[in-house]
């Protein structure tokens, strides 16, 4: 599921950085490495886990699962941050210590609470303006991006339920993130090929 | 890539960056079926005279309108001129779907 997410990100990542050399829009900048970012975390961590699966969880691998997701980890908070960043910029509101949270040091963690809590918290925030827009808008497009980010914040805060010994969460919040990008896959493809 | 005459930190959309007086520009002459007169650019994309001078000949410069006629001159978008103005409206919807104006 983190190599489709990896793909999407990149695709988004793509078409943002086409838009920065079009347009010279500093957001569309920070978009583009927004999801370059997210695309790197993804691939990492699905690598990582690929080659623990591949040695059968053998024990001299077992760390690369928590470097994996560790690495993962923080290519997101800094990801949402710049996101959050951006939308700072654009709406010129005085949160900025939301932007300061993105550059929080991480510690090696796996699925820890207070990482998911960052990462909900970071990703609410997004949804939030997303959604803003989508109110203003009522375009399909940014339907569709305000409900991939619902998806990616819904899929945090199950991966929150599965810290607390929920095992079935875990399951639920990878369908919520794949989800979540194949609505962003959506929104590229409409806005490539408009009907 | 064309150039923006934006500053470093933006003003909140109170001034029209350079890039987007080219495209109301663009657009007007497109909405005029591709031949646009200069007072109907000038009306339609809200300029001064010497502005609307100054930009109808960095536009032919950059190759994406041309200028035929003599005494009634006639401006109509090139093939790259299209292609820019697709492009744009491509990335205009992409940014317009994440709240992002550009």
């Amino acid at each position: 599921m983190e190599f489709i997410g990896f793909v999407i990100a990149i695709a988004v990542s793509y078409q943002a950085l086409k838009g920065y050399k079009l347009a010279n829009e500093r957001t569309l900048l920070y978009l583009h490495l927004s999801f370059l970012l997210l695309g790197a975390g993804l691939a990492i961590d699905g690598l990582a886990n690929l080659i623990v699966l591949l040695v059968r969880f053998h024990r001299a691998f077992l760390f690369l699962s928590s470097l994996g997701y560790t690495i993962n980890f923080i290519a997101q908070v800094v990801a949402y941050g710049l996101l959050v960043f951006a939308y700072i910029q654009q709406t010129r509101t005085s949160v900025s210590q939301v932007a300061m949270a993105a550059a929080m040091p991480a510690l090696l963690f796996e699925h820890n609470p207070v990482t998911e809590l960052i990462l909900l918290f970071l990703l609410v925030y997004i949804a939030t303006q997303t959604g803003i827009n989508y109110s203003v808008n009522k375009t399909a497009s940014a339907s569709f991006v305000f409900g991939a980010f619902v998806s990616l914040a819904i899929a945090h805060l199950f991966f929150l339920f599965f810290t607390f010994s929920a095992p079935v969460f875990f399951a639920l919040a990878q369908i919520a993130q794949l989800f979540g990008f194949l609505l962003l896959l959506a929104m590229l493809l409409r806005v490539n090929h408009p009907s | 890539m064309i150039p923006s005459e934006q500053a470093q930190t933006k003003p909140p959309s109170k001034y029209r960056s350079q890039l987007r007086i080219y495209v109301d520009i663009m657009r007007v002459i497109q909405r005029e079926s591709n031949e646009a007169k200069p007072t109907r650019i000038l009306y339609g994309a809200n300029l001064s005279h010497d502005r609307l001078v100054k930009y109808l000949e960095e536009l032919k410069n950059l190759g994406v309108i041309q200028e035929t006629g003599t005494d009634d001159k006639i401006y109509s978008l090139t093939q790259k001129g299209i292609e820019f103005l697709n492009n744009f409206r491509r990335v205009e919807t992409f940014a317009s779907a994440f709240g992002f104006k550009i």
